[in-house]
């Protein structure tokens, strides 16, 4: 591969996007610290283990299924493909791993550089493709907003919505479930909020909003750790369209966090839905939506199945050491973008749970003192050297002189100093118990080899090749067409008051049927 | 002697903390070592001999030199100190009997007892506006071992717990029994600040307290206007107060 300019200016707005919005969200939305977790040991080495085996898996991957088509397909599931899985996650831990190695003298900023450019390429492919309804890259980009869904989704989600209000038995229900799914996906995510993601916010009419709150690796799957302590968790992943009313949410973060004004508070949720979905569903599936008594026993049920699933995963935690604590950890954050793997029917254990050899032999420098100021260094005052640049500049929102993540120079146009990649797979380690070969899926659950076979074999209607280009400005003028039917009709197949009702509703007809 | 390409740097400086510093210099070191006992060209070297030549054994090295120079690393996760005694800082009031143990944070606001017997003992940024403020006892809840109690004995009726931990995972089987949160740590966007919120229990981060002590009977301003990205992006001061009830 030879490299252009032009490949390294867009690779270097790539990276410095990440720079900016790091910085935000790491000023705005979090200092974190766990006397459970060595959180700061793990996310190092997660970062190691990114900027070593990144290249290597998203290549083998798209040998599979490009980029572009993923996100196709993700788009309308609520599968660990989002946020932040991918849109922060994927990019900036090999970012921050590849600054790491710099600040250590390992690597140079022009090293790598075939694999620096192919992961930001790869995730601005997917990234275009999982937005392709908003047209932007991320969220950021858009001013804090995620308008994934096309209307034909979101119109099940609307006409679906049971109305509660605070102290009605539904209401409670919901609010239980999520605080309790959102307390058991901390502890699956070994502290991080990776089991979590919203997006939206849609707009119902001028006094509500809907946004769609995803919960997800619930069940036994991935994660060595919840093997038999999440058999009893139905449902790997869980979808909850919210609509509140009385507040607008002006933030939604590449993290998948939301801000409100007035802030929300539970008596602003006025409806709720709850669907499944996964890599072999075509789209949302609902879950106990037949009525509203089913819909609240649902919720009770599921709540009941994550406390008892947390109560016996913290004890197994409690009982760790450190280095199964740090790979728990590392694993689950290198593992964030991994169910790119199962959507392209490619998983191997052996690939997203195993420590890479090359960023094991870092772990005794992560004790938790260098781990914690170091990487406190590295996103706060971005004190390592290899951050700061000259005394002119006013970084975007810290006004420093520094970038989080060093640029490409172009002098390697001229003097060709540079390595192109840090090379193929090495073997990885585990401190963890071995992983029992079970995945609950939509389907049952499955060994890993004939999950991926199902996927392989399976092609969600509405992504075959007849449909994959019909988007939402086409719609707009072809709504009446019998193409629009079909593609509205499959998904309201398993819609309660949508069904075989076609493409020509709008919103305001959509509102007239729920009375 | 072998130079690296970060030896001549016209911008970067020392890393703001030591360990970080000592740290970074060693590697410096140990990899220039490496690179010119390789007599490789650094783009045959980086990739090659660097993975198999510098070792985790290597690491250790730099590890246990440090040790040995008499440091003690600050640790943050109990497991940490526990399983490395001799390479950690001492804990204190975390696995043994609270007894007298209190936070005692250097920019705590503490003012004396006012007409309502109200004692201010500090501050905190306030996760969301309640109506109404909040009074209980104070609870500290700092190791795997009290959670492990509280789990099987419950947690007494009432409890403010007060927590140095900003996560979500220390208090995760018990936080739903807790009637408010004093969290010394994090922010309100912090896991703890999110659950906190989603299960409507008063909770305020970065809590600056001193002299708040196990069985206290403690108010939290709960109705001081909640703390935004917004004030932290402009680095705004916005805290909700807490007092200790005089009996």
């Amino acid at each position: 591969m030879s490299l252009s300019y032009t490949q390294l200016l867009e690779t270097n707005n790539l990276i410095q996007q990440n720079t900016d919005e790091t910085y935000w969200l790491c000023l705005t939305r979090t200092v974190q610290e766990s006397k459970l977790f060595p959180v700061s040991p793990y996310m190092i080495l997660s970062y190691f283990m990114a900027f070593y085996r990144y290249p290597a898996l998203l290549r083998k991957i798209e040998t599979h299924m490009r980029a572009e088509e993923i996100g196709d397909r993700v788009r309308g599931r609520g599968i660990k493909c989002q946020n932040p899985a991918m849109g922060w996650g994927l990019p900036n831990f090999y970012l921050l791993g590849r600054e790491y190695l710099i600040s250590l003298g390992l690597i140079r900023p022009q090293d790598a550089v075939e694999d620096i450019i192919y992961v930001l390429d790869f995730w601005k492919r997917f990234q275009l493709a999982w937005h392709r309804n908003d047209a932007h890259l991320t969220n950021r980009e858009f001013g804090h907003r995620a308008q994934i869904l096309p209307e034909r989704r979101l119109q099940i989600f609307h006409a679906d919505l049971y109305d509660c209000a605070e102290g009605d038995p539904l209401h409670s229900a919901a609010q239980a479930f999520m605080a309790a799914t959102s307390q058991y996906g901390f502890l699956v995510s070994c502290e991080s909020r990776i089991a979590l993601t919203n997006q939206g916010p849609y707009k119902l009419d001028d006094e509500r909003e809907l946004i769609v709150r995803d919960f997800m690796d619930l069940a036994e799957g991935d994660y060595p750790w919840l093997d038999g302590v999440a058999a009893e968790m139905p449902y790997n992943n869980l979808t909850v369209p919210m609509a509140v009313k009385g507040c607008h949410f002006h933030i939604m973060d590449d993290w998948g966090s939301f801000e409100s004004q007035p802030e929300f508070k539970s008596h602003h949720m006025v409806g709720v839905g709850l669907y499944t979905s996964d890599c072999l569903t075509d789209s949302y599936v609902p879950v106990g939506m037949g009525s509203r008594e089913e819909l609240t026993a649902t919720f009770n049920d599921l709540t009941a199945r994550a406390k008892e699933a947390t109560a016996k995963l913290w004890k197994r935690i409690a009982g760790w050491t450190r280095d199964q604590m740090i790979d728990a950890g590392a694993i689950t954050y290198f593992g964030i973008c991994k169910d790119i793997a199962h959507v392209a029917g490619c998983y191997d254990p052996a690939d997203w749970i195993l420590v890479d050899e090359r960023a094991e032999r870092l772990r005794p420098l992560l004790n938790d003192e260098y781990s914690n100021m170091s990487l406190w260094e590295i996103l706060g005052p971005l004190s390592h050297p290899g951050q700061r640049t000259h005394d002119y500049q006013l970084m975007q929102h810290s006004n420093l002189p520094a970038n989080t993540y060093s640029l490409i120079p172009y002098s390697i146009l001229d003097d060709g100093d540079y390595t192109r990649t840090c090379g193929e797979m090495h073997p990885g380690i585990t401190y963890l118990e071995p992983k029992a070969d079970r995945y609950r899926t939509t389907r049952g659950v499955l060994g890993i080899a004939a999950y991926n076979e199902a996927v392989k074999s399976f092609t969600p209607r509405l992504n075959q090749p007849r449909f994959r280009f019909r988007c939402e400005s086409w719609l707009k003028y072809h709504y009446d067409s019998p193409l629009a039917h079909e593609m509205y009709r499959i998904e309201q197949e398993d819609s309660r008051l949508l069904r075989d009702r076609g493409a020509g509703l709008r919103r305001a007809d959509i509102e007239k049927l729920r009375k | 002697m072998t130079r690296l390409l970060s030896d001549t740097d016209k911008f970067g400086e020392e890393c703001s903390t030591p360990v970080v510093e000592a740290f970074h210099l060693a590697v410096k070191d140990l990899v220039r070592r490496k690179f010119a006992a390789s007599g490789k060209p650094w783009q045959e070297f980086v990739f090659g001999d660097a993975i198999s030549r510098i070792t985790r054994e290597d690491f250790a090295a730099i590890d246990a030199r440090l040790l040995a120079y008499g440091h003690r690393y600050v640790w943050s996760a109990v497991v940490s100190q526990r399983e490395r005694p001799e390479a950690y800082t001492a804990a204190q009031g975390v696995e043994e009997a609270v007894g007298d143990f209190s936070f005692e944070h250097p920019e705590a606001v503490v003012l004396p007892v006012d007409s309502a017997g109200l004692e201010q003992r500090g501050v905190g940024d306030n996760v969301v506006k309640y109506d109404e403020d909040l009074v209980g006892i104070a609870r500290y809840v700092r190791s795997s071992a009290q959670v492990l109690s509280y789990l099987e004995q419950g947690v007494p009726p009432g409890t403010i717990a007060i927590i140095d931990d900003s996560g979500g995972t220390l208090t995760a089987p018990i936080l739903e029994q807790f009637k408010g949160v004093l969290c010394a740590g994090g922010t309100v966007r912090s896991h703890l600040g999110i659950l906190t919120r989603e299960y409507g229990i008063p909770c305020f981060m970065n809590a600056r307290l001193s002299g708040i002590r196990e069985g206290d009977t403690v108010r939290m301003e709960c109705s001081a206007t909640a703390k935004t990205a917004e004030h932290y992006q402009r680095g705004v001061e916005q805290t909700g107060r807490v007092w200790r009830v005089q009996a």
